[in-house]
């Protein structure tokens, strides 16, 4: 049986996590923490990923960074291949539906944090990015890593952004739920059921987790 | 409770570490996998007699390494769906006697023709008619020199074993006890457009078109019907060749519907291309042909078969 699909799953979805981890706890704080003009449409924008269909938002990337366009153009250039269906396409893909799960979930953490700790910080002189580093962020921690969790979760699991834009290429872009996908459309049942508990056991595992890390809320409510 | 300051690291902040190192491991290894191509090219077939193959495709590998010196690892070849049992066969043939192993990409014409288009890296796309080739032509990705008709397509209409009624042709599609029927989708793949005109030209569309299900290409809706959630399924006969699941089926005469021209084009340039033309001359040469015709394909220039059904 070929695992590729898993490793490379497993590898996007790392790195995918990576992004969606750093821009979505940096935008977390800003919208928990920034009052500025545009703040609410920010938020809003930063959130479509959730509501938009997987293949919609594919589309959308696929245009914006496809063979024909300027971003796609620039890229080949420089790179000397296309951007879109290779495997960092397939982490784009992934980085950007994950990134408003670990968003939401980051920015309700920040919030849950006793502003006195900060205050407190602040008293003895921190400056304003030593008090997010060392008081709101690590008091925030638990829910960071519940939803880094969740965005890796969401990463591994995509199929509709990822096909749109990373295409089904067996050995190059086929995840694990494309790799799925394909063995049902090859009538290769037995493929097909040893991935997708494979899939749904890695599934259960992060939700467990997910879970234990979220249950005790943030030292700020304690 | 009581309330610490400054916070000393506790284990979430370790976990935290743990996780950032992780994801980091994850990504530079990302950033390394220029994976170099795994050998199971060297796989043997067990299909076919390989004394019959030799002959058809030995001038073509003596070309390839002649004419470049370099010997593609991995040729990407886009497929329509009606072509997956056929070509994973030729792909073995192909890699058995070039040690380039084929990779194939199998989905609808229209959904493929738009990846090559959109920069999809195949060297191949064998649509399941000509009017997506000529997109990818027009687009400026598809090698006009390398345009080549290679097979018909042919419709069957597949029933599930348990089907009470006996099936003549798609006729009997009229009957209510078909409740599901399942076809590619009409709008981009080009066997579900077949079997559209093929119930039209029947004059039976209007009495089906209510109890028609889509599938994505025509693999999917084969899937649909052989899985128990479409009483019948008007798709490639290749398909239904490869595995029938135990059911029946008839053959749509090919008057039904307008041809399936089963169309090909080289979509890749430099090395690449000899290695990809290679694989064409594969598909059109007597090998491929005979492989072709196994699953039911009409081939250009053979005989039309008559209308013998049943």
């Amino acid at each position: 049986m070929d695992w590729f699909p898993l490793w490379l799953s497993l590898r996007v979805a790392a790195s995918a996590t990576v992004f969606a981890a750093l821009i979505g706890i940096a935008l977390a704080y800003v919208l928990a923490k920034g009052r500025f003009p545009g703040r609410g449409l920010l938020e809003a924008v930063a959130s479509v990923p959730i509501v938009l269909p997987p293949t919609v938002l594919g589309y959308y990337l696929l245009v914006t960074l496809g063979a024909r366009s300027p971003i796609g153009r620039a890229w080949e250039s420089v790179f000397g291949q296309t951007l879109v269906f290779t495997p960092t396409a397939a982490v784009i893909a992934a980085s950007v539906s994950a990134m408003p799960f670990v968003l939401r979930t980051a920015r309700a953490a920040i919030e849950a944090v006793d502003p006195r700790f900060e205050q407190a910080a602040r008293t003895i002189g921190l400056p304003e990015w030593r008090v997010a580093a060392q008081v709101t962020l690590p008091l925030a921690g638990r829910g960071l890593i519940a939803g880094v969790a969740l965005g890796f979760a969401r990463a591994l699991g995509d199929f509709g952004v990822t096909v749109m834009l990373a295409g089904n290429i067996p050995g190059r872009t086929q995840t694990m739920p494309i790799a799925v996908y394909d063995a049902v459309q090859a009538g290769n049942d037995h493929r097909a059921s040893v991935l997708s508990a494979v899939l749904a056991g890695i599934a259960v595992v992060v939700l467990v987790a997910v879970n234990r890390l979220s249950r005790i809320p943030g030292a700020g409510h304690r | 409770m009581t309330k610490r300051f400054p916070i000393r690291p506790r284990w979430t902040t370790a976990l935290a570490w743990a996780f950032i190192v992780l994801m980091g491991v994850g990504l530079s290894a990302n950033g390394a996998s220029k994976r170099t191509t795994t050998t199971k090219a060297t796989k043997k077939t067990a299909t076919s007699t390989p004394a019959k193959v030799t002959p058809a495709l030995a001038p073509n590998t003596v070309a390839i390494t002649r004419a470049t010196g370099v010997r593609v690892k991995e040729l990407l070849v886009a497929g329509a769906s009606d072509l997956r049992p056929a070509f994973e066969e030729l792909g073995r043939l192909f890699s058995a006697q070039t040690s380039t192993k084929v990779t194939f990409t199998f989905g609808s014409s229209g959904q493929l023709s738009q990846q090559v288009i959109n920069g999809a890296p195949f060297d191949v796309f064998a649509s399941a008619d000509i009017g997506y080739v000529d997109d990818v032509v027009k687009a400026g990705v598809g090698d006009r020199s390398t345009k080549a008709t290679y097979a018909f397509g042919r419709l069957a209409l597949w029933v599930p074993a348990r089907t009470q009624k006996r099936i003549f042709n798609v006729l009997d599609l009229a009957d209510r006890s078909f409740k599901r029927i399942a076809i590619a989708n009409p709008d981009h793949a080009p066997y579900g457009l077949a079997a559209v005109q093929t119930l039209q030209s029947s004059k039976i569309y209007d009495l089906v078109e209510d109890r028609l299900v889509y599938g994505e290409n025509v693999s999917d809706a084969y899937r649909i019907a052989t899985s128990g959630n479409a009483d019948a399924a008007l798709v490639s006969l290749s398909l239904v060749i490869a595995n029938d699941n135990g059911g029946r089926y008839v053959v749509v005469p090919a008057e039904a519907h307008k041809p399936l021209e089963q169309t090909l084009v080289v979509t890749t340039k430099g090395d690449r291309a000899s290695s990809a033309k290679a694989f064409a001359a594969l598909v059109s040469s007597t090998t491929g042909r005979d492989v072709m015709r196994t699953y039911g394909f009409l081939l250009p220039g053979d005989p039309k078969p008559s209308n013998n059904n049943d």
